[in-house]
């Protein structure tokens, strides 16, 4: 049995003339890892923007669970849904500790409560657990910024897991999107975040993979959707959709 | 008498007043990244809040500074609630919230030179006796060396804050991606209105402390404000400690300035060592 966790419906965005997500209407299955795969500018990361409200949408809606129903996603409040994604260019809080971009998403505090109040332990270990979990433990007193590229990218990801520990926001994250979270990878780190996911997917969370790599894609994926200038050329399982032709040809008219 | 020690002695306390301005200044441009000419008026807004509470109602002086550092965090707080917030909402740029801003400044410093007329008053007569000390050749009043104390007080307590408590991490991530510490659910407008409120009381800290030393006006904030602006950008904008550097930097340059030319050109110096700045070195001492 599947259900529909989240959905647009002619979901439209345009960049002065290019038209980058085409009157799309997809949607993704709870529970399941769903790729989005499709050429260089695609509209692949542009779909994920307006899913988390950090690109306005021109037209079309974005439902979740089949009852909200918006056509304005504010960033600001979409963790309150659950959902919470990583970014193509890495994004963390630079000047903050490996461990402070953990706890900050766990306990941030207004003025006169962080007077009165430290990290819970609770909050310190769910930060040793996830950290732990990505490699990054031994690094948690250096700043962000002066982690090597691999390591962003795990530590990005580790936010994610924090948010799927945290119900600070009125929910835990089930709905995660990963923006090309293997891209230049080595292979031991990528079997973590392998794991990782098969991890999530366990604990039947929706989690949404944008990925160039066929290999991983196989592996992972439940669901396949194509994307070609913004429209949807495909969706299904990966074995169908990766056998069609108009998928393939997308791929080599590159 | 050799005027070098008195001369060291007005550039320290000076710069005090330029640093502690440059701090609160720093505090929103690094959170909200804009230039809030609107925080000059704070220190008007201070200065005439302990100067009617004090002088006209009678009310005992601490009482009286309590209260105006909480008008001035108020009004700072009002306006980012009511001005800033909806135009960053709409995602005005800087320049729309600058000029914003400059009509906020305008706009309550015509409010207290209705209530108070445009008159130089001074706040000094609500404490006793100002002592003079004398250190090294230069004289402080007691005044003088308690503006010069607030600064030490103020720095580490901010550091506290923001090193060491939740609330400062929040504020942190916010100053390196707001976008992201919206995503992920940091309350962005809460704790930036939170800093609007600290900002405020620290300007309106400073508007006290200048109203005990010489005095207040109406109009004055417009060139305090430059002055911590100038700081700031030379010590490399949103950079707290940096600013603390360029804030003693400014002062001493100023007072060693008008040693040998008019006092009239103080003003030239501060906007001299402005332009230098941003032709040579323009992201500051210290960039963030
Ligand atoms: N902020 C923006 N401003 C202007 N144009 C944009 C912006 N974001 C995306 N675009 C354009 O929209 C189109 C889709 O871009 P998008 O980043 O969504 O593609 P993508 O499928 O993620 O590609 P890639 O595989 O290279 O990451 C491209 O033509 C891109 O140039
Ligand atoms: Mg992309």
């Amino acid at each position: 049995m599947t259900s529909t966790i989240l959905q647009t419906k002619h979901l439209f965005k345009h960049f002065d003339g290019v038209k980058a997500v085409d009157h799309l209407s997809v949607s993704f299955e709870k529970g399941k890892i769903t790729s989005i795969i499709g050429p260089n500018g695609s509209g692949k990361s542009t779909l994920i923007n307006l899913l988390t409200g950090l690109v306005p949408l021109d037209a079309g809606e974005v439902i979740i669970a089949h009852s909200l129903h918006f056509t304005r996603v504010k960033s600001h409040e979409v963790a309150g849904f659950g959902l919470t994604r990583t970014f193509q260019d890495v994004r963390l809080f630079e000047q903050l500790s490996v461990l402070d971009n953990i706890l900050v998403v766990l306990t941030e505090r207004g003025v006169f409560a962080s007077l009165f109040e430290t990290h819970g332990t609770l909050h310190l270990a769910q930060a040793e657990e996830v950290l732990k979990k990505m490699g990054l433990w031994e690094k948690r007193h250096s700043l962000a910024i002066n982690l090597s590229y691999g390591q962003r990218k795990l530590l990005e990801i580790a936010r994610v897991l924090a948010m799927t520990r945290s119900a600070r926001t009125g929910r835990a994250a089930d709905i995660i999107f990963f923006d090309e979270p293997f891209a230049g990878l080595f292979p031991e780190m990528r079997k973590v975040v392998v794991s990782v996911m098969k991890e999530l997917r366990a604990e039947g969370r929706t989690q949404i993979l944008v990925e160039h790599n066929m290999e991983l894609i196989r592996e992972l994926s439940d669901e396949v959707v194509v994307l070609d200038a913004g429209e949807l050329l495909a969706q299904g399982v990966p074995n169908e959709v990766l056998a069609k032709r108009e998928v393939i040809e997308a791929y080599l008219g590159e | 008498m050799d005027i070098v020690p008195q001369l060291i002695a007005n550039s320290l306390i000076a710069g005090s007043i330029y640093a502690i301005l440059t701090l609160g200044f720093n505090l929103t441009y690094s959170t909200a990244k804009f230039i809030d000419i609107g925080f000059g008026v704070e220190t008007a807004i201070g200065g005439y809040s302990v100067f009617y509470l004090c002088k006209t109602l009678g009310l005992p002086l601490y009482f009286g500074i309590f209260l105006g550092l909480f008008c001035s965090g108020l009004v700072s707080f009002l306006a980012y609630r009511f001005i800033y917030k909806p135009l960053r909402a709409r995602k005005a740029s800087g320049t729309v919230l600058l000029i914003a801003s400059l009509g906020v400044l305008t706009a309550l410093q015509a409010l207290v030179a209705i209530l108070f007329t445009s008159q130089f008053q001074t706040l000094s007569g609500l404490i006793q006796a100002n002592r003079v000390f004398e250190l090294l050749g230069g004289t402080f009043t007691a005044v003088q060396l308690s503006i010069f104390c607030t600064v030490l007080i103020l720095s580490v307590l901010l550091a506290f804050l923001l090193k060491g408590t939740l609330f400062g991490k929040a504020i942190t991530a916010i100053s390196d991606d707001e976008e992201v510490a919206k995503i992920v659910g940091i309350n962005t407008e809460r704790v930036m209105g939170e800093v609007f409120f600290i900002s405020g009381m620290i300007g309106g800290l400073a508007g006290i402390l200048i109203g005990f030393d010489t005095g207040i006006e109406p109009i004055m904030g417009l060139s305090w404000l430059l002055a911590a602006v100038v700081a700031a950008i030379v010590g490399g904008i949103g950079n707290l400690y940096g600013g603390l550097v360029g804030a003693y930097l400014l002062a001493f340059a100023e007072n060693f300035g008008i040693w040998k030319i008019s006092g009239e050109w103080k003003m030239a110096i501060a906007f001299g060592l402005l332009i230098i700045f941003l032709v040579w070195r323009p992201r500051g001492l210290f960039p963030r």
